[in-house]
């Protein structure tokens, strides 16, 4: 595929980012048309402006950081992975950062929790990759063990919220996946730990198109293969938990955000970094609109949107483009 | 020179090598032939370092090696180009290559006559010249030993004699090649040193003039063969 056509796709992509951005802080019960766009930057005092600055702004900030976030922990974690199937939800990095939170509600009245979240996340991929290289390493066993781990960590977030009826509100929030405001981060620290992240991610996007080779060419440089692989799942957990403090649990987008901009750009990873930043965040950008707008004024939760709208465009992009996965 | 001294390897209680000394000249082409099972896989794995031998010590000169296995997968979805480019993101920073990196990557193609597939998928791409991919991206390596599980395994009879070709080549560059070749008429024809392995766990090393003999024959394969010489040519034919 010549570079000609991938820079009209981002383009393509880019106005679809523009126009769930357009949805998701313009549009919706309170529509306030094209012609209020000026209003981003002549915030008054009057209801409109209220409702943009405490309720449209940060949730389309929220959904946007989710989107990117997890698209890119998918697309890191299927790339060292080689696997398809490899996502921060199936593998139980997502609830690991989870029951970071949700234990940090439950103990810390403060509202810094995104310590805890980050070691959540660190700690449930550390268990998933040293038990999958325990004995000897495969990649089927990893995924098995996080799929194991997901499901004993979400019961055991469950059973939290349960037997604390006090605090099961905010914890609801995590673990049923939604954009509201949560309050579990600011909406500047967000902002911050997000460019920083994003900055890292952006360096070691290179070192995908080398790992991308078959792992047992690299074996004569194991070393640094080992090394990339580490910080490459330390991002996506990273990611990950960041995603998790913005939308809560989430599952899928990570899976078909990755493998569509795939079949949309082969496997050249500075590309898929660009498409999976764009494709991610209007997914839940547009995904969080239909979720507000569709029995208004009842909110349906995001990952129910995010199922029933994921999965028919996933199907499609298979039958349509499917072959890159045969063998 | 590598040089192997003492190498034992056990493997789930058979024993592959006991007490193995092997030196193989620098520059050459070293060709390991045998039988299925021999051990023949793991020698070149022991020698490139991936695995590590129970006993003995490897020395090699030259630590820049390029292991090149049986069967390998391809990433999809990038062209020829941008795979043998894969390996210049190794080490730096950038997100882009340098001039002289993609020039590189031109003149490697031309080297192995494949630059009208340049912009060709992988994965439309025959199982020579992928094969042919895979020794460039050891060459971009800049290693000085390749070990080639088999480079020619699937390959029609011309372009096994085309990457032999090629290979032959390199070792005239200043490269070290150990390659595992079942065809022994070719080995002969090809090989500038021999490593033979039997089934009783020995390993036979010689030059081609002691190597390509009946006795040596006989003792790694176990059947009698009959070598005709005719001053260039070798011919092996096997008598059963």
């Amino acid at each position: 595929m010549n570079k000609f056509k991938k820079i009209s796709i981002i383009i393509i992509l880019l106005i679809i980012l523009f126009f769930s951005l357009y949805l998701a802080m313009y549009a919706g019960y309170k529509d306030f048309g094209i012609n209020m766009l000026c209003k981003a930057f002549n915030i008054s005092e009057d209801t409109e402006s209220i409702i943009l600055t405490v309720l449209r702004y940060p949730r389309a900030l929220k959904a946007l950081i989710a989107g990117c976030c997890l698209a890119l922990a998918g697309m890191f974690m299927q790339s060292v992975s080689k696997n398809p199937l490899a996502e921060p939800y199936i593998t139980g990095i997502s609830s690991g950062a989870g029951l970071g939170i949700v234990l940090s509600i439950l103990f810390f009245n403060s509202s810094n929790y995104s310590l805890f979240g980050f070691i959540g996340a660190l700690i449930s991929s550390a268990i998933v990759i040293i038990f999958s290289g325990l004995s000897k390493f495969s990649i089927t066993k990893l995924i098995l063990i996080g799929l194991s781990i997901n499901i004993f960590v979400s019961s055991l977030i469950s059973l939290i919220i349960l037997i604390n009826p006090l605090k099961s509100y905010m914890m609801m929030l995590i673990l049923s996946g939604g954009v509201t405001n949560n309050e579990v981060i600011s909406n500047k620290a967000l902002i911050i730990i997000f460019i920083i992240l994003m900055l890292i991610t952006a360096l070691f996007i290179p070192k995908l198109n080398y790992l991308r080779l078959d792992s047992d060419l690299l074996s004569t440089d194991k070393n640094r293969r080992y090394l990339y692989t580490i910080v490459i799942i330390i991002l996506a957990s990273l990611l990950t938990s960041l995603s998790v403090f913005s939308a809560g649990i989430l599952g899928f987008v990570g899976i078909i955000a990755p493998q569509i901009s795939r079949m949309l750009f082969g496997q050249d990873y500075r590309w898929l970094y660009v498409s999976n930043i764009l494709l991610g965040s209007s997914f839940i950008l547009i995904s969080d609109y239909i979720a507000r707008t569709i029995i208004y004024p009842l909110q349906v939760p995001l990952g129910l949107v995010i199922a029933f709208i994921g999965a028919p465009i996933f199907v499609f992009f298979l039958i349509k483009k499917g072959d890159i996965f045969s063998d | 020179m590598i040089n192997i001294k003492n190498l034992s390897y056990t493997v789930d209680n058979l024993k592959l090598f006991e007490n193995a000394n092997i030196q193989i000249p620098q520059n050459h082409l070293t060709i390991m032939v045998g039988p299925n099972g021999v051990g023949k896989t793991t020698l070149l794995k022991i020698i490139a370092g991936i695995i590590k031998p129970q006993m003995g010590e490897i020395l090699v000169n030259n630590k820049d090696l390029f292991y090149l296995p049986q069967r390998i997968k391809y990433p999809q979805g990038i062209t020829l180009q941008e795979y043998i480019e894969s390996s210049f993101y190794k080490q730096n920073w950038k997100w882009f290559l340098t001039k002289e990196e993609k020039d590189k990557v031109n003149e490697m193609l031309n080297i192995l006559e494949l630059t009208d597939k340049k912009y060709t998928l992988i994965d439309n791409l025959s199982s020579g010249e992928l094969q042919k991919a895979n020794i460039a991206l050891g060459l971009i390596s800049e290693a000085h030993i390749l070990l080639l599980d088999e480079p020619t395994s699937n390959m029609d009879l011309i372009n096994q004699i085309k990457i032999l070709n090629m290979i032959k080549k390199l070792t005239q560059t200043g490269i070290t090649c150990i390659i595992v070749l079942h065809d022994i008429n070719l080995s002969s024809n090809y090989g500038d040193y021999f490593l033979g392995l039997s089934k009783e766990g020995k390993i036979i090393s010689g030059s081609k003039k002691d190597f390509i003999s009946p006795d040596i024959l006989k003792k790694i394969f176990g059947i009698n063969f009959k070598v005709i010489n005719n001053e260039e040519d070798i011919h092996i034919q096997i008598c059963n």
